[in-house]
């Protein structure tokens, strides 16, 4: 029987590899003093970090793991696997474009400015050649279920977001089109809410839904809180986005009623996901959980967090002053942490599949657990969280002094959790279990 | 060598304990993937499942299961059908993989 292997998505693992390269270098810029809150939030260096953080390290993330994941919950293969690869390229290089840009504009070079739009556009490109990937099989597959619902209602965000951050983009490059689109910029907490929110917190409460239940045996229906959560976010950050672009024209009433009124949507949505979390955490049949479930549980918390913080700073009517902390809380803590815990089992699933399925009923193989010393990652994740939530402590203080030590504690912890990954890949663990030398291949060795 | 001696139902299924299911990190059998097995001649045919549809492990599974079938003394062919109907749940593995994963029903 020949092995059929079109349900592996060959380029999620360089596209990893490359996330985690950006990952780092966006926490070295942050050392470095060139970001907030040493500098303003609008300096140069933070922008190139945010972008960084977002497109570099969460973007490319969550693509990389849509790509493996869609076909799971669609049961159909990708448009292409060549596009996945051309999604990395097209990403990659537009974003050392945007990064060069921003430096640019910070040093005053108008010409070399340029490149900020022109990367721009190639990250849109970027995202449009993986949209059309995922997208596809997700609509051939209606009716959807709500992790699919939900991964389509991302993706959406996702258009919006990239829209509006290039037209920023032209606004501040191209001084023809600033009139029309320079009130666009005051709406930057609308772009970072289209992109944190409406793309990557529903992308990953759908994938949440789909995953935790299959890696730990609890009921996958989700019943009215999962459908609150989807509807209400979808609605209120829809609301909240809208209001606040147009209210970049308009000061009418009504649209700060419907702004605050999204906000709360926003707010009720996410305690329903968390509730609904705890309820499969609690409903689980399976006693023991493995690592990167355990240490998800922080990185839920920290959703609350950042959501909680949110309501309070906007009770207090202070939105901007909290804005710079919650981004870092939502960033790092929850979907950076997410990431983080959920690589520790994709790796080396992936690093299986590539490797060891052929060998299957052929002779003994490894688990997937072999390939991981799960005791060896609680110190790193537990240094990982300790430092964002002391990060997010002195980031409301104020103290950049304070808010870099903790960065040097997150960095330490990424690079030890990149080396439990290397390790998974290279199957260290395995080896000293089965007695193996050989090293599976990083980069596809087969067309798809 | 005997090579009659696990041409027979519970030969094979003894069998197929050698195939895993990676992410669980335990065998198809006892967590209740085999839906059905005969034996007919030379032939095994199996109904199976998986633990959720789209697995990514899918592929390797049933291959798996066709190689470690075929490399049983007297088998000349064997047949895999996936089927989704039931819908596979911890309910249908054995007091001992449920022990395993500390399942108590």
């Amino acid at each position: 029987m020949t092995v059929l292997s079109n349900r592996l998505s060959r380029w999620t693992l360089p596209i990893f590899g490359c996330a985690l390269v950006n990952f780092v270098a966006a926490q070295g810029l942050i050392l470095a003093g060139v970001t907030w809150p040493a500098r303003s939030v609008s300096a140069p260096g933070t922008l190139a970090a945010v972008h960084l953080l977002v497109i570099g390290w969460l973007l490319l993330l969550m693509l990389g793991a849509l790509f493996q994941f869609v076909p799971v919950i669609t049961a159909r293969p990708l448009v292409s696997q060549s596009l996945a690869l051309a999604t990395l390229i097209a990403l990659e290089a537009g974003l050392v474009g945007m990064v060069g840009g921003f430096f640019a504009i910070g040093a005053g070079h108008p010409a070399l400015a340029m490149a900020l739009p022109a990367g721009g556009a190639v990250v849109s490109l970027g995202v449009l050649i993986g949209c059309w990937n995922i997208g596809i099989p997700l609509l051939r597959s209606r009716p959807l279920s709500l992790p699919g619902r939900m991964v389509l209602t991302g993706m959406a965000f996702l258009l919006l977001t990239v829209t509006l951050g290039f037209s920023f983009a032209l606004a501040v490059t191209v001084p023809a089109l600033a009139p029309y689109l320079a009130p666009l910029l005051a709406g930057v907490s609308d772009h970072a809410l289209a992109g944190l929110g409406g793309w990557f917190t529903l992308t990953a409460m759908g994938a949440s839904y789909k995953l935790l239940p299959m890696f730990m045996l609890a009921p996958e229906e989700r019943g009215i809180a999962g459908k609150a959560a989807h509807v209400l976010g979808t609605v209120g950050i829809a609301l909240a986005v809208g209001a606040g672009v147009a209210r970049e024209w308009s000061v009418a009433e009504p649209l700060r009623v419907a702004e605050s009124m999204g906000y709360a949507a926003v707010a009720t949505a996410v305690a329903a996901f968390l509730w609904d979390i705890v309820r499969i955490y609690r409903t689980r049949k399976r006693a023991v959980i493995e690592a990167h479930n355990r240490a998800a549980i922080a990185a839920f918390a920290f959703l609350g967090l950042g959501s909680a913080l949110a309501v309070g700073f906007v009770m207090t009517d202070h939105p901007r002053a909290g804005a710079p902390v919650i981004v870092f809380i939502v960033v790092f803590g929850w979907l950076g942490g997410l990431g983080l815990t959920q690589l520790y089992k994709i790796v080396p699933f992936l690093t299986w599949l590539s490797r060891y399925g052929i060998s299957l009923g052929r002779g003994v193989v490894p688990r997937v657990q072999d390939l991981v010393r799960e005791r060896r990652s609680y110190p790193w994740f537990a240094l990982y969280f300790l430092g964002v939530l002391l990060g997010a402590v002195f980031g409301l203080s104020g103290s950049s002094h304070g808010f870099r030590a903790c960065l040097v504690l997150i960095t330490l912890a990424t690079l030890g959790l990149v080396i439990e990954y290397w390790r998974a890949w290279r199957g260290h663990y395995a080896q000293l279990l089965h007695g193996e030398s050989s090293t599976p291949p990083f980069l596809p060795t087969h067309r798809g | 060598m005997n090579t009659a001696i696990c041409l027979d139902r519970d030969g094979v299924l003894q069998a197929l304990h050698d195939v895993i299911d990676p992410e669980l990190g335990y065998n198809i059998v006892d967590l209740g993937l085999i839906y059905e097995l005969q034996v007919d001649g030379g032939v095994v045919e199996i109904t199976m499942t998986m633990t959720t549809p789209g697995c990514p492990a899918q592929d390797y599974i049933l291959s798996g299961v066709y190689e470690r079938c075929k490399s049983l003394p007297g088998v000349n062919d064997a047949k895999i059908h996936l089927t989704f109907l039931p819908a596979w749940s911890p309910r249908l593995m054995t007091p001992v993989a449920k022990a395993h994963f500390g399942i108590h029903e």
